[in-house]
Order: C-alpha cells, then sequence, then structure tokens
C-alpha cells in the first residue's frame, strides 16, 4: 500500500505550524482496496474499516471513531510497535503509564472515562504506582527530545493504539472477539504432553467405556425418530395448527381453559395422545385419573399407588423420605400389608435390603417392575375397556374458534375423531402445514364472510364429517366460550371449505397468485370447483408471502394492501416437509 | 542531572544512592521504549538499530547493578521495619522496570526480523515519522552526542545477539524471584494519584506551548506559539513608534 508509485497517495499532513508526511485519505484509501482487490467501492470501505477498527490505520481527524470515511478526512499508518498483528498482550501498566502521560500533558484534564479508568489502575495498582508515575514522566521527557513533528505523529500513535485497545465508552471495539479457551481443542494433546502411564492409563480406560458404551444402528434410530414423528406430528402445536387456536397468537384462551390439567372433559386431541404411549397416559395427570378409575373398577388399583407413591418419594422433600419410605413398606410391600403389590422375589429381596438405609431411589427397582407390569398388561385392557371408550366419546371436539372480529385468523374446522375415518382426520391436519394454513387462514375469513352460499355443494361431499361434527355439535354444551356471532351451519360449511381450500393450498401458494396450480390433493377429488371459485378471491387477496402471514394482527392490513400486492411478485413457497404430509394425505 | 535530584528531592527518599541508580535504569527503560516504537517505522535505520543495542546494553549493566545492590540490601536481615518497607518499594521499580526492558526487547526482536535493513529494497513503514532518534538515545546514555561506528549488518548480528540477552534477562528475572521473597502487591506507593502533574512544572521549561495533537487540538499551539509571536509584533511595533515619534520630532526640529 505504500508503494510510491503503486500504493496509495501519500499527502501530508498541515498543522499549525508542522507539516507531517505520509497522511493519506479515506477515498484514496478505499479507492486504492477497491482496485487492488477488485471489489466494489462498499466491499472496499468495509475492509478499510476493519483496517482501521484494528488499528493498522488511524484516523488523524475524529479519533476517536475508528471507521473509514471515504472522503477527504486523513488517515495514517501505525508503526509496527502498535499493531495486533503479533498479538502482544495489552498490559494495564502500559495504560496506566500513558493515561498518567497523558494528565502530564493535559494537564490534569482528563476525559471522563480516561478519569474513571485512571482511578480504577490507581486503585489496584497501587503498588506499581511509583513506578507507573516515575516511567511516565521519563517517557515524556525521552519524547521531548524528539523534534516536533515526530512528537506529534508520537503522541498520534499511541493515542490512537490505546483507543483501540480500551475504547471510549459506547464504541465498538473490534478486539472484542468472545471468550479464550485455556485449551485449544484442535492442538493434539500427545505432542503437548509427556506419554507417561498415567496418560495411556486414561487412555485405556477411555477406550473402555467406548466399548462398553451400547450402540444402536442407525437405521433402527432413525427409524425411530420417524416413527416418533410420524406419531406426534399432529400434537406438535409448532408443526401443526394448535386448536382450537394458539392463545399466543390470537389472544383466546380457550387452549389452556380446554387443556387444563384436571379438566373434567378433555379433548380428543388429548386423549389420542394416551393412546400413544403408557408413559404419555402416566404423565397426564387426567389421563392418570382415568386410568384410576379404570383400575379400580378392576380391584387392581394398588399397582398405580405404588407407583405413585414411589414418584412422590424420589421427587420429594428430603426430609420427610426416610418416613415415606416406611410408609410405603407397611402399605405396599409388607407380608400381609393391606396393598399388598405383586412383585417378584428377588426385587422384593434387593427392595427390603435397601429400606435398611433409605434414599430416594431405593424403592426404584420395584417402582420399574410395577410399571412394567402395568404396561404389559393393564394398558392394554385399558384402551379397549369401558371407561376409555367412554372418556373417548365424550372428549371434547377442538374446533377452530371464529376469532376476535379485528384479528381474523383462523377459520375451519378440525376434527379429531380418532375412531371416525382416519383420512379424513387426518386430511385436515394435513392440509394444516404453518405456511399454507397462515395464507389460507388469513384470507378465509374475508372467503367466509362472502361464501356462505357456497356452503352448499361442498357440505354434501362431506356428509359424513358434517353430520358427525354436527351431532358432535349437539352433545356439546360447553361449547368453546369464545366462538362469536357465526352460526353453527356457517361455521360447519365453512369448515367443510376450509379443509378443501387447504387442501388445495398446501402445496403450493401460487394458488392465490395465477390461479394457475392447483394441486388438490388426491382424496378430494370434488374439491376443484371450490378452489377455482375461490381462487379468484384469492388471486386478489392472498397474494403475499406467507412469511408476513404468521403474524395475524397484521392482516388487517394486509387485507387492505393485498390488491396492491397482487400486481407485485410473487414467490412460490414450498415448505419442505409439504411433501410428507401430501404423501400422508394421500396415502 | 539536576532532574535526578529534584525528583528524589520530592519523593523525599532517603537512600539517594539507590534512588539515582533505579532511576537511571527507570530512564533507560524509558528511551528504549521510545526507539522501540521507532522500529519498523520511517525513522528506522542502522543508527538506531545501534543505539538500541547500546541502550539495551545500559539498562541490562544498570539493572545487574541495581539487582546486587537490592538483592544485597533485601538479604539483610537486621534492617528496621521501615527500611524494610522501602527497600521493598524500591524492589517492586525494580522489578516492574526490568519486566518493562524485557517486554520492549522481545517486541524489538520481533519487530526486527520482521523488518530488515540488510535488503535492497526496505518495506518500512510510513507512519509520519521522519526524524532521527538520536537524541532520545543520547539521552538514554547520558552523553551529549551519540557516536555511530558499527558495522553495516548490525541488524542482523544484533538480533542474535538479542535473543542470548532476553534469555538472560529472562533467567535474571527467575533467580531475583527465587532469592527474594518480596510479595510486590504489599508494597504501597508514595505517589498519590495525579502525582506526576507535580514535579513536571519545574521541568517545563521547554514545555511552553503544549504540543497540538492533529488538528483537533490548534488552539493550544496557536496560542503558544502565536503568544511568542505576538510578543515580537509588539515589540516591533512598539520599535517602530518609537522610531517614527523620534523622525517626527527631529522633523519638528528642523
Amino acid at each position: 500500500m505504500q508503494d510510491p508509485k503503486t500504493g496509495v497517495k501519500s499527502q501530508t499532513q498541515r498543522l499549525v505550524i508542522t507539516t507531517i508526511p505520509h497522511a493519506i485519505t479515506g477515498e484514496d484509501i478505499v479507492a486504492w482496496i477497491a482496485n487492488r482487490f477488485k471489489i466494489d467501492a462498499t466491499e472496499a470501505r468495509a475492509m478499510g474499516t476493519m483496517m482501521v477498527a484494528f488499528g493498522y490505520i488511524y484516523p488523524l481527524q475524529d479519533h476517536k471513531r475508528l471507521m473509514l470515511k471515504p472522503d477527504t478526512s486523513l488517515y495514517r499508518f501505525q508503526t509496527p510497535y502498535f499493531w495486533p498483528a503479533q498479538q502482544w498482550p495489552v498490559e494495564d501498566t502500559d495504560y496506566a503509564i500513558y493515561l498518567a502521560k497523558r494528565n502530564i500533558r493535559k494537564k490534569g484534564m482528563l476525559e471522563l472515562y480516561e478519569q474513571e479508568q485512571y482511578n480504577n489502575l490507581y486503585k489496584w495498582m497501587n503498588h506499581k504506582w511509583d513506578f507507573i508515575v516515575m516511567q511516565a514522566k521519563e517517557q515524556y521527557r525521552a519524547g521531548k527530545e524528539r523534534k516536533k513533528p515526530d512528537r506529534v505523529v508520537f503522541d498520534c500513535q499511541e493515542r490512537a493504539y490505546w483507543v483501540v485497545h480500551r475504547p471510549p465508552p459506547g464504541t465498538v471495539s473490534a478486539m472484542d472477539y468472545g471468550h479464550d479457551r485455556m485449551v485449544d481443542p484442535n492442538m493434539e494433546e500427545v505432542k503437548v504432553c509427556k506419554k507417561t502411564p498415567d496418560y495411556y492409563r486414561r487412555i485405556i480406560m477411555f477406550t473402555q467405556q467406548c466399548i462398553m458404551r451400547p450402540r444402536v444402528k442407525s437405521s433402527v434410530s432413525i427409524g425411530a425418530l420417524v416413527k416418533y414423528t410420524i406419531t406426534y406430528k399432529e400434537h406438535d402445536p409448532f408443526l401443526h395448527a394448535c386448536l382450537p387456536s394458539n392463545p399466543w397468537l390470537t389472544d383466546d384462551v380457550t387452549y389452556w381453559t380446554l387443556n387444563m390439567p384436571n379438566v373434567e372433559i378433555p379433548t380428543k386431541m388429548r386423549v389420542e395422545r394416551w393412546t400413544f404411549s403408557f408413559g404419555e397416559l402416566l404423565m397426564d395427570p387426567r389421563g392418570r385419573a382415568d386410568f384410576r378409575l379404570f383400575l379400580k373398577k378392576e380391584f387392581s388399583g394398588e399397582n398405580l399407588a405404588f407407583w405413585e407413591a414411589c414418584e412422590d418419594l424420589k421427587w420429594g422433600a428430603a426430609e420427610t423420605m426416610k418416613e415415606k419410605a416406611q410408609q410405603i413398606y407397611k402399605t405396599f410391600l409388607a407380608r400381609g400389608a393391606p396393598r399388598w403389590i405383586n412383585i417378584d422375589g428377588k426385587t422384593m429381596d434387593i427392595t427390603v435390603k435397601g429400606l435398611a438405609h433409605p434414599h430416594r431411589y431405593v424403592l426404584d427397582a420395584a417402582q420399574t417392575h410395577i410399571y412394567m407390569l402395568m404396561k404389559k398388561d393393564s394398558f392394554g385392557r385399558y384402551l379397549k375397556s369401558p371407561v376409555f371408550k367412554e372418556t373417548q366419546k365424550k372428549a371434547i371436539l377442538c374446533r377452530f374458534t371464529a376469532p376476535v372480529p379485528h384479528l381474523a385468523v383462523y377459520t375451519g374446522i378440525c376434527e379429531a375423531q380418532s375412531t371416525a375415518s382416519p383420512g379424513f382426520m387426518t386430511l385436515p391436519n394435513s392440509a394444516a402445514c404453518p405456511s399454507p394454513i397462515s395464507v389460507a387462514i388469513d384470507s378465509t375469513p374475508a372467503s367466509e364472510r362472502r361464501f356462505d352460499g357456497n356452503g352448499g355443494p361442498s357440505s354434501s361431499h362431506f356428509p359424513s364429517i358434517a353430520e358427525a361434527s354436527v351431532s358432535e355439535e349437539e352433545n356439546q354444551p360447553p361449547a368453546p366460550k369464545s366462538r362469536m356471532a357465526l352460526s353453527l351451519s356457517r361455521l360447519l360449511r365453512r369448515g367443510c371449505n376450509a379443509p378443501s381450500v387447504f387442501a388445495s393450498l398446501s402445496p403450493k401458494c401460487a394458488v392465490a397468485s395465477g390461479g394457475g396450480k392447483v394441486q388438490p390433493l388426491g382424496v378430494e377429488p370434488l374439491a376443484q370447483p371450490q378452489p377455482r371459485r375461490i381462487a379468484n378471491f384469492f388471486q386478489i387477496k392472498v397474494d403475499i408471502p406467507p412469511e408476513c402471514r404468521i403474524y395475524p394482527i397484521d392482516s388487517e392490513d394486509e387485507e387492505d394492501d393485498s390488491p396492491d400486492t397482487a400486481r407485485g411478485g410473487v414467490k412460490e413457497i414450498i415448505c419442505p416437509w409439504e411433501t410428507v404430509t401430501k404423501q400422508e394425505g394421500t396415502g | 542531572k539536576p532532574e535526578c535530584c529534584c525528583l528524589s528531592a520530592s519523593t523525599g527518599n532517603m537512600d539517594g544512592e539507590e534512588f539515582t541508580m533505579l532511576d537511571a535504569l527507570n530512564k533507560v527503560t524509558a528511551c528504549y521504549r521510545h526507539l522501540v516504537i521507532a522500529l519498523g517505522s520511517t525513522s528506522d535505520s542502522q543508527n538506531l538499530r545501534e543505539e538500541l543495542k547500546k541502550t539495551r546494553n545500559k539498562a541490562q549493566e544498570l539493572a545487574v547493578a541495581n539487582r546486587t545492590k537490592l538483592t544485597a540490601l533485601l538479604k539483610d536481615k537486621n534492617i528496621s521495619k521501615d527500611d524494610r518497607a522501602e527497600y521493598e518499594r524500591l524492589w517492586v521499580l525494580f522489578t516492574s522496570s526490568v519486566e518493562l526492558l524485557e517486554v520492549d526487547m522481545k517486541r524489538s526482536l520481533e519487530i526486527g526480523q520482521d523488518f530488515p535493513l540488510k535488503v535492497p529494497t526496505r518495506h518500512l513503514i510510513q507512519t509520519g515519522m521522519t526524524g532521527s532518534t538520536t537524541t532520545v538515545a543520547a539521552r538514554a546514555m547520558s552523553v551529549q552526542n551519540m557516536k555511530y561506528e558499527a558495522d553495516a549488518n548490525i541488524d542482523t548480528v544484533d538480533l542474535k545477539e538479542l535473543e542470548t540477552e532476553i534469555a538472560q534477562v529472562d533467567q535474571m528475572m527467575e533467580e531475583m524471584e527465587m532469592k527474594v521473597q518480596v510479595a510486590p502487591w504489599a508494597v504501597e506507593a508514595k505517589q498519590e494519584a495525579g502525582a506526576e502533574l507535580k514535579s513536571t512544572v519545574s521541568v517545563g521549561n521547554s514545555s511552553v506551548g503544549v504540543i497540538s495533537i492533529c488538528e483537533e487540538e490548534p488552539k493550544e499551539t496557536v496560542e503558544g506559539e502565536t503568544g511568542l509571536m505576538k510578543v515580537f509584533a509588539g515589540i516591533i511595533f512598539t520599535g517602530v513608534l518609537l522610531i517614527a515619534g523620534i523622525l517626527g520630532y527631529l522633523v519638528v526640529n528642523l
């Protein structure tokens, strides 16, 4: 950069009396960098700013702001001693000496932050303070031995160095690079440490533990992951719409009220969840209550009671542990106990021995045994029992609530009738992909309002659902409170609309834009006339990338803006999981 | 040197001799730092390398001398508590100086290696410093003028010596740590905050007109410099007035 011919043009800085050479202007620097590296001006400027921020070049005017201004402001190169490249540690002693020198020069008028630093350093470097003062004075005097221009340059250099390494408050320092690690993880240990027997012992232990670790084939683990995701997919509030509506989005707390821990009547989704595994059933307090009821009818409630008592012991306070353990023993494990549980001899032995010195996990073995027993035996019977079937039947059908008028978000029906045709069940759910649903949902309020009449034809397509929902409706006096003034039939019809709408919209949102690529799901060929009719409407409305649809509060504005944005460019959005759901829907 | 005396007087140190030696070491260290900062810049030259070498050697001599003196003093078990505190303070001064010196030596080695002088085209950084550092070195060596007698390839030869010297200083410091048990943090400073402002007043004859740092503080130089100019202008003006008066008087009288 300093080449007289090909480098940055060097100028002289004129102070009042002195002229100092080797000054360069910001614009020259930017131009040179852009030329040299064949990059554009903004990038060159950014690169130049980095150079300034790190202290290789320092500004002569406005010295506190370490950035490159592409105008005639002057800069100068820093001397190698003050470069950060060598990564010499920046000592507080040096800083103290610098501040003392500055104090001398400014006759006691330091800047506020410098004064604070000075006081701090004085306090904790007190033992070295004599040295600092002496050294500062000597350096000051030695500096005066030089000629005037050099003195000025020296002071500028030093000041620039300290602006980089002790930035004034409110400025960003380029030296902030985060935490230092004590050990470099990339450095090979072998080179550093000697190969002592201890080292080898550690290696042996490590490899032994590696061998003992249980290993699972990736095909198995991936299969398990896939199975898990398929099972829980619809219950995940991120991947699927939260029914009746996500309280965080619509300010409607029905979801929470419906899903309280000990609600009288659970929702269908919740009940479905119990069927996934025994653990789910037990974890849900309502499920556990249901199971308890079932066991009571079967006169085998002591297993669950024992399990619960063990949980209480595990999670309870330490003081009551001993008494609890004794109590449990007396109630469940002792011979002739009132609620004696049936565990095998070996486990009983271990437990009784352990109870001599009870601790939190003393009943772990017995608890596991009982858990397995319940899981293998009672759980299956529970799922076939009339208790469960009753609960299932009574479970609340979740529907999307009509939203608060000014927050037009969700409409449409969802039903999770586990006993009804699973195809239909998965369909609306699979259609409820986040992005298309947000698109669809945002537009359906308006479509709702305008397509009252269209509900007719579609409702005939889904007689089962409509009827089922209607029947469910009638059985459900405690309907969600926040259902708005929309009548039931309208809601149902719209609900029937919505799945078809969702179905057609789920593949691509380009439906809205050009009405071109309507790809309805295979299961609903009849839905085609619907989308076309609605597509026109959507063409006007839903011409906005779904990303901005996530926040329904804006939907008002977007409804106004959308006619305008219809003219704008439209993106096709393809959700990565959509192909999966499409297959799910069609399969 | 007059400055030394007034310094020791202001600090009220009783052991003037030790202090003078320490003060000398301190001075040399400060000058050495100035010289090292100039390394690699456009004021770098063979002379600078030689100055560095000489200053360094002098610093080392002083360091060794100080060390022997101070260790002797501190090993003496029959000193009073106050004396001991004082010697410890001097010890901390000494170790800090030597630490600074060592750091600067290491840095000068690195920069010296990066910026060789015996190459067809020297790549020195244009820092704006163009003057020589002779005066600083002269101050360090306590001589009036520096004499330069080294060979032309001092930069490479010197570096090797520098490495060995750094090792020596390292070793010396380790020995010092081992032999003398002084807790540096227990020392209390005699100077209070802002003490540096005091004694510079007496020294500051040449600091009339504070140095202006770049264009942000032009006022101070302006004041300083134009103060003098104003005085001159005033003198000249009054002189002219006088002459005019005299001429007028003569004209009138003629």
